[in-house]
């Protein structure tokens, strides 16, 4: 039943541009596919305790990362991009150390600050971010293949889209793994109770670390996309009122949930571009839809499942068939 | 020795928690630590299991030096606990409980895991069948797939020692493993424990429960953060600093 | 440095210290009294600015006397806030994110509607320069300053002798203990989401007529805000006072060598560096 529900959805993505033919929709759904990757790669830090927000500074470092890697060294961004989120990695765990010394709400202000501090150092190193931002990024290289066809990202939506679609789909497909895992168990153990955690042995530090650097992985591979695919960056999209936008959508998606970023980023991304013919009111919907949601599903929308239905224990019987 | 401490002291500020404590434990003993409230248990227990970092002194186990080791470390050395409160993961289920806590061995690594390798599925299934073992040590298997905090407390206490039990320990700290318990559970935790000792497990435990005491080959006595007495049960309980510890003396009446 | 630029540089230091804990007293109540991170207070500042415009320059109302309607108005909507938006999630942080991020998105979009959320110029409250011992002084600021003052003593005053002030603080401390003391938690809660409101529209009135109205005036000033409190302590009233006085300082002071961003870098490297090694601030009581 849930497989045939999968599979109906990914069917229906695959199909979209051809059911839905303006690029400017077409845009929206690459931004939301590239949003629901950052969303849920927020969602697997949380899940060891931790709630970042500054997780946009990452997709930031991602995105200046490979853009001027490829910018000034010509390198290809199909090279640059996984580049770009080793880098924003290779920063989580330098950050990581001090700032997982640290927990709850104590690290979600460390979060905060560390990630202004990213951007304003971002916009300090002028000399290679530009001033107000950077233009002039590579576009994704065609890729050809031999005899059959090539294909070309500059100016063009579809492949955007597809290609989109599918680094969406083996992101959201690691992250759900590790998450189901015996990693994601130790995770959400150390989220838990760090004293337990510690007394069987597990190096609770060092685990929230390796939470922290999975996540901003994916938040560089997000952050360097986007910027393959805008061609252009400024330092605003990764400050500090997106970061907490970021774990708007996590939690009006549902935080208990792997869905829950996926269905709290595509709400809160996509209906208010629908309504965008009511210009200066179209934001009102978007805070009604948060009103609604705060008040009327404490666990999200996501959550509606665990709050209409009774925790039956399902996903405790599935952990254990898994580790069967 | 299995276990030993020399000279273990800790300094809170001003507040001399514990003073020059030599204490230990030899291989297959179930040692009991009591005294009165205040007098210093729980700490001891932290800082032989690297949760407080002593001020002065050293612990030694089976010979090796392990003071100010954190806590992970002390763990895989072979030493679990049990924590008085919040013992749990509160919202796992009984079995993820034990499971979760089968970190150490055998030890998953990260590409393996994330890429569902035979060797992983291998570890998994061996970690499931070890949890069900446990499990059934400690009469919790029927009660598996409920969820941690609904268990009644009894039971509870009785899963932190299937957690502990996790790390194959070769000494196992207890702290207050039958408070609140009633007899009925007393009686079952006893029965559970000498199955643990059986195994070669060698237990040091902090109670104040008297029917405990029974299961003790030696108790040592703290007060004020300091050793006043050591010795078998009736030895203990006629000497004269451990009645003024627990009842005053007229004086400070 | 010479003694002009000195004697500037600090009445600036003096006037945005005191505007930072404005805002991070108003923050810092909330945090403590009813363990709200409000991060709406952002949009309460820049709202705050905007409806003395619309008072001052738009309806041609008196400039002070829009600073005191633009107050009163947040102050009520305080009321409002706290009744209808914090008080039903109580204890449940995930949920108070959201209701505040709900009413950044809220505030405005109707900032917007109703001003329209250009960059707006507020004349200033007293322009003009004095000369004193030969060095000019802008008197914008001072009084600016003068005015952060007095609200800041008062308010601290209001805290230690008012029997609500009393009130409090025990909430602040232990609200479970207060609650069965009799403290009426929701009359303390609802009294400091006033003044706190009040307290940034003040500062957001202000600082819109030295600098510019912008609709993201207020996330530079939350930013600085939350580094004020996290300097000073969680659960450190006073200590607010010092650690304003310390940021407000740099803040000044650096620009001079450094750039804006590498200032507010700077700032926040050492707020990052307390908050590992001292999370309870300089000031604060216990982590």
């Amino acid at each position: 039943m849930k497989t045939a529900g999968l599979t109906t959805v990914i069917v229906l993505l695959f199909a979209l541009p051809l059911l839905v033919r303006q690029p400017y929709y077409i845009h929206t759904f690459i931004i939301t596919l590239i949003y629901v990757i950052l969303v849920s790669s927020l969602r697997l830090v949380a899940l060891s305790g931790q709630v970042s927000v500054g997780h946009a500074a990452f997709m930031g470092i991602g995105a200046y990362f490979s853009a001027i890697i490829s910018k000034e060294f010509g390198v290809t961004p199909w090279l640059t991009i996984p580049l770009g989120g080793l880098a924003s990695m290779a920063v989580a765990v330098l950050v990581g150390f001090p700032f997982t010394r640290v927990r709850a709400i104590y690290f979600s202000m460390v979060s905060l600050f560390g990630g202004i501090m990213i951007v304003n150092l971002i916009r300090v190193a002028k000399r290679w971010t530009g001033a107000a931002g950077l233009a002039g990024i590579p576009p994704l290289t065609p890729i050809e293949i031999p005899g059959l066809v090539t294909i070309t990202f500059l100016g063009q939506k579809v492949p955007h889209y597809y290609f989109t679609l599918l680094l969406t789909l083996v992101c959201l497909l690691c992250l759900h793994r590790l998450e189901h895992c015996r990693i994601g168990m130790t995770w959400k153990g150390v989220a838990q109770s760090h004293l337990v955690a510690s007394s069987v042995g597990i190096n609770e530090a060092g685990l929230r670390v390796l939470a922290l650097a999975v996540g901003c992985f994916f938040a560089g591979i997000a952050g360097a996309w986007y910027a393959h695919y805008n061609l252009v960056v400024t330092p605003n999209t990764f400050g500090f009122l997106p970061s907490i936008f970021l774990v708007m959508y996590m939690l009006v998606g549902g935080r208990d949930r792997f869905a829950g970023p996926i269905v709290g980023t595509a709400i809160l991304v996509m209906v208010p571009e629908f309504f965008r013919s009511l210009k200066e009111f179209a934001p009102l919907i978007l805070g009604g839809i948060m009103v609604l949601v705060v008040f009327l599903m404490p666990r999200g929308i996501a959550g509606l499942f665990d709050q209409i239905g009774a925790h039956r224990g399902a996903p405790a019987r599935k952990e254990a068939k898994n580790a069967a | 020795m299995l276990l030993e401490t020399r000279g273990l002291t800790k300094h809170f500020g001003g507040l001399a928690a514990v003073t020059q404590l030599d204490m230990h434990v030899d291989q297959g003993e179930v040692v009991g630590l009591i005294g009165p409230n205040g007098a210093g248990k729980s700490t001891v227990f932290n800082l032989i299991t690297g949760f407080i970092r002593p001020t002065a002194g050293t612990v030694l186990f089976d010979g090796e030096d392990i003071t100010g080791r954190k806590p992970h470390a002390v763990a895989a050395t072979g030493i679990g606990r049990t924590f008085q409160i919040a013992s749990l993961f509160p919202d796992f289920t009984v079995l993820e409980n034990v499971v979760a806590s089968f970190y150490l061995f055998p030890r998953c690594g990260f590409w393996e895991a994330l890429f569902n390798a035979p060797s992983y599925r291998r570890k998994e299934r061996e970690i499931m069948r070890q949890a069900r073992e446990v499990l059934q040590l400690v009469g919790l298997d029927e009660a598996r797939d409920m969820p941690a905090r609904n268990l009644p407390h009894g039971h509870q206490k009785v899963l932190n020692v299937a957690r502990a039990l996790a790390v194959k320990p070769r000494l196992l700290l207890l702290d207050e493993p039958v408070a609140g318990m009633t007899h009925d559970e007393i009686v079952f935790s006893l029965g559970v424990f000498e199955k643990v000792r059986a195994e070669g497990i060698t237990i040091l435990f902090v109670e104040h429960n008297l029917e405990f005491m029974s299961l003790c080959d030696r108790i040592i006595v703290l007060n004020f953060g300091q050793k006043i007495a050591e010795g078998t049960s009736d030895e203990v309980r006629r000497n004269e600093e451990v009645i003024q510890a627990y009842f005053g003396s007229e004086d400070a009446a | 440095m010479g003694i002009e630029l000195l004697g500037q540089v600090s009445i600036n230091a003096l006037m945005l210290s005191s505007m930072y804990i404005l805002m991070a007293l108003g923050f810092a109540l909330l945090l403590s009294i009813m363990g709200v991170v409000n991060f709406a207070h952002s949009v309460i500042y820049m709202a705050g600015g905007y409806i003395c415009y619309q008072f001052a320059v738009v309806f041609g109302v008196n400039q002070w006397l829009s600073l005191v309607v633009a107050t009163l108005i947040m102050a009520f909507l305080g009321f409002f806030l706290e009744r209808y938006c914090f008080r039903p999630f109580f204890g449940d942080p995930d949920r108070t994110i959201v209701i505040a991020l709900a009413l950044i998105v809220l505030l405005e979009s109707s900032v917007n509607i109703l001003v329209g959320s250009y960059v707006r110029s507020l004349p200033s409250f007293a322009p003009g320069v004095l000369r004193w011992r030969g060095v000019s002084l802008s008197v914008e600021r001072l009084v600016t300053f003068i005015i952060g003052a007095v609200l800041m003593f008062a308010l601290i005053l209001f805290i230690r002798k008012s029997k609500i002030g009393q009130q409090m603080l025990a909430v602040a401390q232990e609200s479970v203990g207060a609650a069965l003391q009799g403290i009426n938690i929701y009359r303390v809660s609802a009294v400091a989401t006033v003044i706190a409101c009040g307290l940034a529209a003040v500062a957001g009135s202000l600082m819109g007529a030295i600098n510019n109205l912008n609709p993201y005036m207020g996330d530079q000033m939350l930013v600085k805000a939350i580094e004020v409190v996290i300097l000073a302590g969680i659960g450190s009233i006073g200590g607010v006072l010092g650690a304003g006085l310390i940021l407000g300082t740099l803040d000044s002071f650096l620009p001079l060598l450094l750039s804006g961003s590498a200032t507010d870098a700077v700032g926040l490297a050492i707020v990052i560096l307390i908050l590992l090694f001292r999370p309870q601030g300089l000031f604060g009581h216990e982590a």
